[in-house]
């Protein structure tokens, strides 16, 4: 098995930039808390309340009842 | 009720109730030692019992959660989704006695299985009968039909324009906010540095913006 060699941020592009660095922030803070189920104001961004609403329709239908049992 | 039945003889604790009760299995898996995870992996392979539910536990709200995200509802429900999260766990199960740690972390190797079992769904073009849901015994204490219908238009637009991204794209966003993975971890999963997966979620959740806005003014 090969190891996937890790890429860096500055492979990706341009990182130097102090505003796209506070971006980049801005939106890990975002998705940070959408990921932890807490709050977002989405404001008018509309791929933030998308992202909220698939989350909010996953998390609300009732787990299925499948189980996993012991073999008898 | 759909059982299961597996050779390990294993009884995970698994509770029914919505994801979001589970929402313990989030924040233990985001807030979990790496080398904790290690260890439960390590005395799973063994065959521990207490560390293989104990492990279930930490993934298998994770995987249904990125199972739903990815297939979504079939007649309104995610029986699909849900049996394909089972699926995985199963197979995880099955291949823990032949798993070798190669340096890469478990999770990686469980979304490894389960993006292949997600991929075999969405090939599959036979749909088998929806069981319908048991007639509640309460009052139903969700949203209401109109805030339930909006909700479900809105998740299916999000799915149709995750669909457009490209994969990596689209396996990152949707490992990182709906499977709530941290952003360490999810460059853990996918081979990628924390901060490669910030820049690439910015650029991912921009795409996901512009797609948005166009298909607006369209």
């Amino acid at each position: 098995m090969t190891t996937k060699r890790r890429r860096t941020a500055r492979l990706l592009g341009s990182y130097d930039d102090a505003d796209v660095e506070g971006d980049v922030l801005r939106t890990d803070a975002v998705l940070d808390a959408l990921a932890r189920r807490e709050p977002v104001a989405s404001g008018a961004d509309a791929a933030v309340r998308l992202l909220g609403a698939l989350i909010a329709d996953v998390e609300s239908q009732r787990l299925s009842s499948v189980s996993i049992t012991p073999s008898t | 009720m759909t059982t299961c039945t597996i050779v390990a003889g294993i009884m995970p604790n698994v509770t029914e109730g919505r994801v979001a009760d589970a929402a313990t299995g989030v924040r233990l898996a985001t807030r979990s030692d790496e080398s904790d995870l290690r260890e439960l992996t390590s005395l799973a392979v063994q065959g521990d019992r207490t560390a293989i539910e104990s492990l279930l536990g930490h993934l298998r709200p994770m995987v249904v959660r990125y199972c739903r995200a990815r297939l979504g509802r079939v007649s309104g429900h995610y029986h699909i989704a849900d049996d394909v999260a089972q699926e995985v766990c199963i197979a995880v199960l099955s291949a823990l006695p032949r798993y070798r740690d190669m340096g890469r972390p478990f999770a990686s190797f469980v979304f490894g299985i389960a993006s292949h079992k997600v991929a075999d769904a969405l090939r599959s073009s036979v749909r088998s009968a929806v069981p319908t849901q048991d007639l509640p015994d309460g009052p139903d204490e969700g949203p209401g039909p109109e805030e339930t219908v909006v909700r479900y238009i809105e998740a299916e637009h999000a799915r149709a324009l995750l669909s457009r991204l490209p994969d990596n794209q689209r396996e990152l966003l949707i490992l990182r906010v709906v499977s709530g993975l941290s952003a360490e971890e999810t460059g853990n999963v996918l081979g990628m540095s924390p901060g490669a997966v910030r820049v690439a979620q910015h650029r991912a959740l921009a795409r996901l913006r512009q797609l948005a806005e166009l298909e607006s003014i369209a």
